[in-house]
């Protein structure tokens, strides 16, 4: 599963790329996430949980921050066991970041896989809600820079 | 799949009761074609289904009222429909689409609220029931209201729906002069989903469109009109320059999903083509065959 | 019981319907899954999620705890009581359950074994596996660059002796590679007034039996029994003797019906794992798959084929060169088996005086690839038909005619240097091309639905050697029972082993009683596969039948019966014995010669027969959609004399269905390892919509001069020609040549835009 974008916030890269690599910033843009640890600087544990109608996933996910390149670079590994249900969950996540005359675009791009019975059989479900997770995430994060400056939206 | 609770209320009422809405591990079952699915998956683990068989009798009944409005039973199974007088009489496109909907023993078991209660943007029904100006009945635990199928169909397996809500019946207003056609564009066996579905309702005056209503699923997340399609052939001539843009508009204004029945690019060449051949199919002169 | 109507006249070339039918229709007929034995435990498996990695863990406390749950294994439990637990027909790489690594996403690696099976499926989601992944490899032409390795070392089995050359082999990927060199190709191609060179691929597709994997094993200190639904019960019971150290006659394989086999159901697949649950337990064990777990179990050999010809001024191919590469998964199974056995006819039925041949076997991290219908015949006659008729169009010749002009025929040496005997390849071209109207003008029809038509014929070298054992047992009364370990597994076989029984002995094949299978009883047979059955365990039925109609002879004449005499069978025996006592049996062993090829691939005997098959096929192509609906099939064959021509035709039918949805729609989705469509919600085989209006299954006047009664094989015939007659003919409707499959509405709309300079987009 593929997913790629751009989102445009009102703010300067410096500090967007502050803001995204500050994990609990991050986890309060996505949907569901819940328990963020952090095991160590680019270590961290979480619940995500979410649904769709009433079909519920709930994932045990450890992100590690594999490149740190400020201020333009941050690349993640997901991987997230679910709960009840043997499955596997990896993603790559690849953002850049381009600054034009104060504002910031986001270019994102996600490769995930889903193994396991849900990823033999939940395809098409899981692709409607990574789209549905991706329409929330740009939401959240436009209206967290909009409101003026990081950290404001939870 | 674990082992659950299977109850069988009497009434409506014993059965709105009967499901707590804040446990989604409780859910009404209807003939269970698409739940039965959805548990072989292993994405739903009930701890509680609440059958609803023994109200086929009391929602199970088709009929048509004195000015020309048909009222089917949120319990009637798919087949009755099919083989409906009352059906083919007033809406001959939905017995039409029946014919390739799923298969015969998934029809039989199937009910049409069921159906539209599981709301996979796949199914063949819920485009037609748009297009035809449908609405449902729908019973709480202490109220009733009624909406559009339109409105009822909100996303991927999502519905307007209370959790403790239960569809009682369809109702399909009189068709009068409108002539309504569906097309299910499948992508491998004759068999499979849809790759696009497409519904299209037209009162045509000779080669003028008076009214339209345009379709699109299985494409997308979920049933949706295409507005601005509507908006370009209304009051216009069915001639091939103005389906040529109609189609080009339908084609944008959709938000198309790739899955493994086609990419989004082929799928949206498939919206084009069959905007045009649905619009075609509706103003043809009632009785040609589609 | 039904009386038995007498039948007048030879039993040998009747329609007769299927002698089990009824039972099957009914209801009664049975099945290994809905076997039960008293105190049976079920098992579910808990497969991996990775698609190459090491086991750092296994931890099975949680699930041990669920009540209900009898106990729980992993490969380390498997290894207390099989020390050795590696199977398979060509290597014994495949572990029953997986030790130190997992190969490819869906392998089992831990069972829970419990009464209910409900709840030992429960607990399966309770095991917590842990990984250390590793990189995985999924393409055949990039495993074979050995950048990323599968195994680490090869384990060949030695039970095919052609594949000792490969023990302990490191650092490759490439399990076995086939070579052919007959005379030069270089110089062919360098002397060729054209030269061609394409690539074609096929996707992964699987087998999708109606009935899905099931086998029962009730293990004892003395012996074990296995119930199973398997198409080689004598393979089974070696291989369970070699696992467990044992005598072959401590193992005991019964089978009952198949629902369909087409290959999936050879070798071992859950019987190991059965045995060794069972010994693990204490108890009969039975391991039934769900539908979707055939995802992760069997398929057919995705491939690639690079094909180059090279063509004089006249039309004559005077060189080809074929490289082929098998995806064969994460083990070996009967891969390396095909990669040879398919190399032999990889140029086709064409006479050429310069061929080239490389076969390579590939491990990938995916799904295991085995037998399935065709054995890599279908892949390679999608290349190298479709490459055929892309030259002769090229050539701007007709396409029957080019064939024709470079056709092998009876007398000449096929690519293998052995003589073309009993092959009437030319007679099915013509028939195809007759019953195509090929001479008169075709109609492509203006608007937006153009209409093609295409052709295609294919040769394949039946395996060899191959060893079949009958007995035929002629009671006291004078009734038959026959003896032989062919599975019925819905082509027909017991029907057809009856008429022949019938055929020597002079009685109705209706009164012959075919006994199922059973090692305790049913003597050895090599496996149901590959089109062999009907001539290799013909023979042997009908030489058993023959010793028994001997013996009856030998009996009259003891008994001083005047010559031509038909004394009633049961006077006869009462006569010898003083009542209605003793058999007269009769056995028979079939085993043809063979030679096999020198280290160029060339054998004067390759074969004992060759088998013969095209399509042709009409069709339509909505060029808006890219919709193709084809409006006639016509599958022509040669088998012979048939010995039933009722199976046949059902036989050629079945199989061209089976190989049209490989052709246009099927195929397993793969993202990161895992299959993304594993189950009939999502991958759709053909049902009775997709059958064309017209479809036309026939054979030629043909006799197979070794054969059974001048019969050969049919099983697989109708798979080889039919998609590169789609292909061609969909070549011939709107110019688009399609070189992958499936050939998808997507791919062929695709191709005419690319045609058109206006590519559509990628999303």
């Amino acid at each position: 599963m593929n997913f790629a974008g751009d989102i445009t916030v009102v703010a300067p890269r410096d500090a967007v790329f502050k803001a995204l690599s500050d994990a609990p910033f991050f986890a309060s843009c996505i949907e569901g996430v819940r328990n963020l640890e952090a095991i160590d600087a680019t270590h961290f544990s979480a619940i995500l949980e979410t649904h769709v109608a009433y079909l519920r996933f709930k994932f045990k996910a450890e992100v590690e921050l594999t490149q740190l390149s400020p201020p333009e670079l941050i690349e993640a590994k997901v991987e997230g066991t679910p709960f009840g249900i043997v499955g596997r969950l990896t993603a790559i996540t690849t953002t850049r970041l381009s600054e034009t005359s104060g504002q910031t675009t986001i270019h994102y791009s996600v490769d995930a896989t889903i193994t396991g019975k849900l990823g033999s059989m939940g395809q098409p479900v899981l692709k409607a809600k990574a789209k549905d997770m991706e329409k929330h995430f740009t939401e959240r994060l436009v209206a967290a820079f909009a409101i003026g400056g990081r950290g404001t939206a939870h | 799949m674990t082992p659950f609770d299977l109850v069988e209320p009497a009434s409506l009422k014993e059965a709105i009761a009967l499901i707590d809405p804040d446990d989604p591990d409780v859910r009404p079952i209807a003939g269970g074609t698409a739940l039965m699915l959805m548990m072989k998956a292993g994405v739903f683990r009930p701890t509680r289904l609440v059958s609803l068989r023994r109200l086929r009798n009391g929602l199970g009944q088709i009929t048509s009222t004195m000015d020309g409005e048909l009222k089917i039973g949120a319990m009637t199974p798919l087949t009755a429909i099919e083989h409906s007088s009352e059906v083919k009489r007033a809406a001959p496109v939905i017995a039409r689409t029946m014919r390739r909907l799923a298969n015969v023993r998934v029809r039989n078991v199937a009910t049409i609220g069921g159906a539209l209660a599981h709301a996979d943007p796949h199914m063949d029904l819920p485009p037609v029931l748009i297009a035809l100006g449908a609405s449902v009945s729908i019973a709480g635990i202490s109220s009733e209201r009624s909406m559009t199928v339109e409105d009822l169909l909100t996303g991927y397996y999502e519905t307007a729906l209370a959790k403790n809500e239960l569809i009682t019946e369809l109702r399909i207003p009189t068709q009068g002069n409108s002539q309504a056609v569906y097309f299910k564009v499948t992508a491998g066996s004759v068999d499979d989903w849809p790759a696009l579905g497409l519904a299209a309702a037209i009162v045509g005056e000779g080669d003028t469109v008076r009214s339209v209503r345009l379709v699109v699923s299985a494409a997308t997340s979920k049933p949706m009109r295409l507005t601005a399609a509507e908006r370009a052939l209304n009051g216009q001539i069915a001639n091939e320059v103005h389906l040529k843009r109609v189609a080009d508009i339908a084609a944008e204004e959709a938000d198309i999903i790739a899955d493994i029945r086609g990419s989004a690019s082929y799928k949206r060449e498939l919206l084009r083509v069959f905007t045009a051949r649905a619009v075609r199919a509706a103003m043809e002169p009632r009785g040609a065959p589609h | 019981m039904k009386a038995i109507k007498p039948q007048v006249g030879h039993q040998v070339g009747r329609s007769l319907p299927r002698l089990e039918a009824r039972e099957k229709v009914t209801g009664r007929a049975e099945y290994t899954h809905l076997m039960q034995l008293p105190g049976m435990l079920q098992a579910k498996i808990l497969r991996s999620t990775v698609a190459h990695g090491r086991i750092k863990s296994i931890n099975t406390t949680d699930a041990k705890k669920i009540p209900g749950v009898f106990g729980v294994y992993t490969g380390d439990d498997i290894r207390t009581v099989i020390p050795d637990p590696y199977y398979g027909p060509a290597f014994h790489d495949q572990p029953i359950l997986a030790i130190g690594k997992v190969h490819f996403v869906g392998e089992p690696v831990a069972a829970v074994l419990a009464a209910d099976p409900h709840i030992a499926e429960q607990a399966t989601q309770r095991i917590i596996a842990e990984y250390e992944e590793l990189p995985a490899i999924f393409d055949e032409v990039e495993a074979a660059e050995n950048k990323v390795l599968v195994h680490e070392e090869l384990k060949p089995a030695g039970i095919f002796a052609d594949l000792k050359h490969l023990k302990g082999r490191k650092g490759t990927n490439i399990a076995l590679d086939f070579r052919l060199r007959r005379g030069d190709v270089d110089k062919g191609f360098a002397s060729a007034a054209h030269v061609f060179e394409h690539t074609f691929r096929t996707q992964k597709v699987l087998h999708l039996a109606l009935e899905p994997y099931a086998s029962i094993a009730d293990y004892r200190e003395d012996g074990v029994t296995i119930y199973s639904g398997a198409q080689s019960p004598s393979f089974v019971r070696t291989e369970i003797a070699r696992l467990l150290s044992w005598p072959e006659n401590r193992v005991r394989v019964k089978v009952p019906y198949l629902g369909g086999g087409y290959g999936g159901k050879l070798y071992i697949k859950m019987e190991a794992l059965a045995v060794a649950l069972s010994m693990l337990a204490r108890r009969p064990v039975k391991v039934a798959l769900t539908m979707e777990e055939q995802f992760y179990t069997i398929t057919k050999h995705p491939s690639t084929f690079r094909i180059k010809s090279g063509i004089d001024k006249d039309g004559k191919i005077i060189a080809r060169k074929c490289e082929v590469w098998w995806n064969g998964g994460a083990y070996a199974d009967v891969g390396p088996r095909l990669t040879q056995k398919s190399g032999f006819t990889a140029s086709g039925p064409y006479d050429i005086d310069n061929v080239s041949i490389d076969s390579y076997a590939l491990y990938t991290n995916l799904t295991p690839a085995g037998a399935l219908r065709g054995f890599g015949i279908p892949q390679l006659v999608w290349a190298y038909e479709s490459h055929t008729d892309m030259i002769a169009r090229a050539l701007k010749r007709d396409p029957v005619d080019f064939r024709k002009q470079n056709l092998l025929h009876d007398g000449r040496p096929q690519a293998t240097g052995t003589i073309l005997k009993n092959a009437a390849i030319e007679k099915v071209l013509d028939r195809i091309a007759e019953r195509l109207n090929w001479k008169k003008p075709f109609d492509r029809g203006q608007g937006v639905v153009r209409r093609g038509r295409g052709l295609a014929v294919a040769l394949k070298a039946v395996i060899s050697p191959t060893t079949s054992v009958a007995v035929v047992n002629v009671a006291a009364d004078g009734s038959a029972t026959l003896y032989c370990g062919t599975v019925d597994m819905g082509q027909g076989s017991d029907t057809a082993m009856a008429q022949m029984v019938g055929e020597v002995l002079d009685m109705p094949a209706e009164s012959v009683r075919v006994v199922p299978r059973d090692t305790d009883v049913t003597p050895y047979d090599m496996g149901t596969l590959g089109s062999r059955s009907l001539f290799h365990m013909g023979h042997a039925v009908r030489l058993a039948a023959e010793e028994a109609r001997d013996k009856i002879a030998a009996l009259r004449r003891e008994l001083g019966e005047p010559e031509g005499s038909n004394t009633p069978l049961g006077d006869l025996f009462r006569k010898k014995y003083g009542m209605q006592a003793g058999n007269i049996v009769g056995t028979g062993i079939y085993k043809p010669d063979y030679i096999p090829p020198d280290s160029s691939g060339l054998t004067t005997d390759v074969t004992p027969f060759w088998m013969v098959a095209g399509s042709g096929v009409e069709l339509e192509v909505d060029t808006e959609t890219g919709h193709v609906r084809i409006t006639r099939l016509i599958n022509v064959a040669d088998v012979g004399k048939p010995i039933n021509p009722k199976i046949v035709e059902t036989q050629l039918s079945g199989a061209s269905l089976m190989q049209l949805g490989f052709s246009m729609f099927e195929k397993m989705h793969v993202d990161g390892g895992q299959i993304t469509n594993a189950s009939l919600a999502d991958y759709k085989i053909p049902a009775i919509h997709d059958v064309p209006p017209v479809m036309e299954n026939m054979t030629v006047d043909a006799v197979q001069d070794n054969g059974p009664f001048g019969a050969k094989g049919v099983g697989e015939l109708a798979t080889f020609g039919v998609s590169p007659a789609i292909a061609n003919a969909i070549d011939d409707a709107i110019g688009v040549r399609l070189t992958e499959l499936p050939m998808t509405a997507e791919a062929v709309l695709r191709g005419l835009y690319v045609k058109d300079n206006r590519p559509l987009g990628d999303d």
